[in-house]
């Protein structure tokens, strides 16, 4: 007998009766808030940050006052056009060698800050949000939901997408006597652009 | 020749010697069980949550089967293969002839701890592998050769000092150097040209969707995204039990897990696979390794519902002052004691015996858990399975005895005050008796309560009065 059919027979023979155990209905609990001061408050709460705008400001100006030594800023978006576009890079290891990436997400979640990219976003090279070194990601306050039963129930691409990560601020870590370091080995910075 | 057991009170006790790294260890895992609690106080739904969680993981555990043949149908139609593991030799062996195929030599890894509980990496070595681990607690344990010590933070029994030795030794860095922050970048620099070189990834999970073939992966760092998204292979280990239904539930238990493991509110990944990356290839190895028979288990199988979040060991105070290598297993603390008897009994015959019995693992468990209730129906079972020690055999045998005789009982009572005040420390304290280690035994009693009622009682001599108190009134 194949290892699968061994374990599938053993737990039919092991399992508890399933009639005692019915599956309890879709939750849709809690603050139902989807507004633009929960997300920006629960953003810094994980380490986001959200990109300054002086008046006069483009997405260009402010991310160029923001990352001042930035040599490489990769473009995701077709408004934004950086000194190189994501298609243009031909794999992880040039990924690694970005500063900044700039990226439009889909939706956000105002419970968590989180945003969401998937393939879509990231034209296939789902590695560069990793690799490069600080993100900027825009946002629109009309696509925020407000919190994780809202996301998974409503939104489409957590069944569509291939690749579908939700960032909730840069990495971190504290594995080293408890100190929180915000940029770890992802990237170091998330900052959102309201757009 | 017979396995010995752990032994976890000698163990706990060259801990508790350290006092610097077991005062830091107990403060910084009481300290994530405080921000655990102003999590949980933020949330008026909380316990609802917690109702909920267990209950779809019921649900899923008693219907496992359909739902495992749903998730891989799902999953090989997205174009993941799925492979099926039924103990940790399968495991191996499929994850070993995965990197064979693709010529792999270099494999580099996010925390998982099912490929631990299968000893993945002392498998692949020998056969010419070089498996790193990516993750910084896993990585600094990796190079230290020793276990995770818990199963979120896995180096959280060493200081910086410790940390810089190792780093020094390994990545040639300061030996003095005094500063996580320098230190984690050192780790940042030394893992990147290591992952960007690697020829696969690997990472555990810590959900399997049914509904749509997707596992979730819940990480703070982004190695696991690194991991997976830049080789060009990705292979992830999951236990069969890690399964819910729809994608809906996994709102219930986004919300649960990290509040509860560190106090913050998500993770900073949540990262949802589903297929493959184009021109990439995905595998999913199902490991089974003993939890199919612990479904079986009528008092046990319950505990196949726990999400790993370790809110259980940061609450313990025994976890806390006895660190997580004492348990001499994979999985250390409540959880750990409760499962670690199932692989194997002898073995981890002492560990059900490593808890105060005060019940806080219960109450902080996200799925509701009757972790210390498991505890003890455990110490049942391997005093009938006769694996207890034989000192604590006899004092529970010479125990039971005594309280099952009130006369004799109270013979004795009367006879520790004499005991207690009249005998020398070295014999109280000594091996025979394992509570007059690390702690001073109670001060003696002039008099008994029952001495005491029996001089005091309004009839005193006569029978004993009628109870006056309504009946619940003291409940």
């Amino acid at each position: 007998m194949s290892a699968r059919d061994t374990i599938l027979s053993r737990l039919r023979d092991n399992r508890p009766k399933p009639a005692e155990h019915p599956l309890p209905p879709v939750a849709r609990l809690g603050d139902m808030d989807n507004g633009q001061a929960r997300f920006e408050n629960s953003l810094q709460i994980l380490g986001g940050q959200v990109l300054e705008r002086q008046e006069g400001d483009t997405l260009a100006t402010a991310i160029a006052r923001r990352f001042p030594d930035a040599k490489i800023v990769c473009s995701a978006v077709p408004e934004f056009d950086g000194t190189i576009r994501i298609q243009d890079l031909a794999s992880p290891q040039q990924a690694a060698t970005v500063d900044v990436l700039v990226v439009r997400a889909p939706f956000g979640i105002a419970e968590m800050g989180s945003i969401f990219l998937s393939e879509a976003q990231l034209h296939n090279l789902n590695s560069a949000a990793h690799l490069t070194q600080h993100i900027v990601v825009i946002l629109s306050p009309a696509d925020l939901t407000a919190n994780m039963h809202t996301a998974y129930i409503e939104r489409p691409e957590f069944k569509s997408a291939r690749y579908g990560v939700l960032m909730s601020g840069p990495s971190a870590t504290a594995d080293i006597q408890g100190v929180l370091i915000r940029g770890a080995q992802g990237v170091r910075t998330l900052s959102v652009w309201w757009d | 020749m017979k396995v010995k057991p752990v032994n976890h009170a000698r163990a706990a006790a060259e801990f508790i010697e350290d006092t610097p790294h077991m005062t830091f260890h107990d403060e910084r895992l009481w300290d994530l069980r405080q921000k655990r609690d102003q999590q949980m106080h933020i949330l008026p739904e909380w316990q609802d949550l917690r109702t909920l969680a267990s209950q779809i993981k019921e649900h899923t555990l008693a219907n496992l089967p359909e739902y495992l043949e749903q998730f891989e149908a799902n999953a090989r139609k997205n174009g993941i293969h799925v492979h099926w593991a039924a103990d940790a030799a399968d495991h191996n062996r499929i994850v070993g002839e995965i990197l064979e195929k693709h010529g792999a030599k270099s494999l580099i890894k996010s925390k998982s701890m099912v490929t631990e509980e299968c000893s993945m990496r002392e498998y692949l070595e020998p056969r010419g592998v070089v498996v790193t681990e990516t993750d910084l607690g896993e990585r600094i344990q990796q190079l230290d050769d020793q276990m995770p010590s818990h199963i979120v933070v896995p180096a959280v029994h060493k200081l910086i000092p410790d940390v810089a030795k190792i780093f020094a030794e390994h990545y040639h860095t300061d030996p003095k150097d005094n500063d996580a922050q320098s230190l984690a970048w050192q780790q940042r620099l030394a893992a990147r040209p290591v992952i960007l070189a690697a020829d696969a990834g690997m990472t555990g999970g810590n959900f399997l969707v049914a509904e749509t073939g997707t596992f979730v992966v819940c990480t703070n760092e982004g190695n696991a995204d690194l991991s997976a998204t830049v080789p060009g292979l990705h292979i992830a280990t999951l236990g069969i039990e890690r399964l819910v239904p729809r994608m809906a539930d996994l709102g219930v238990f986004v919300r649960l897990l990290s509040r509860s493991a560190l106090g913050s509110p998500i993770t900073q990944y949540t990262t949802h696979f589903r297929g493959p990356q184009e021109g990439s290839e995905m595998h999913v190895v199902l490991v089974d390794n003993g939890r199919s028979h612990r479904l079986g288990m009528e008092e046990f199988w319950t505990s196949l519902k726990c999400i790993r979040c370790g809110a259980c060991m940061n609450t313990c105070p025994v976890y806390r002052r006895s660190g997580g290598l004492s348990y001499g297993a994979v999985y250390s603390g409540p959880i750990g004691a409760i499962i670690d008897p199932t692989f194997n009994e002898r073995k981890y015959s002492t560990l059900p015996f490593a808890s105060t019995m005060n019940g806080s693992c219960t109450n902080v468990c996200p799925v509701k858990i009757n972790i210390h209730e498991q505890l003890y129906k455990w110490r049942r079972v391997l005093a009938e399975h006769h694996e207890l020690p034989f000192v604590k055999r006899e004092i529970m045998h010479m125990a039971g005895k005594l309280m099952g005789q009130p006369k004799l009982y109270r013979a004795a009572i009367n006879g520790t005050e004499v005991a207690l005040s009249a005998m020398p420390r070295f014999v109280l304290y000594n091996w025979l008796n394992p509570w007059g280690k690390h702690r001073e035994l109670p001060h003696p009693v002039s008099q008994t309560f029952h001495n005491w009622y029996k001089k005091n009682r309004v009839d005193a001599g006569k029978a004993a009065p009628k109870a006056t108190a309504k009946k619940g009134e003291n409940a």
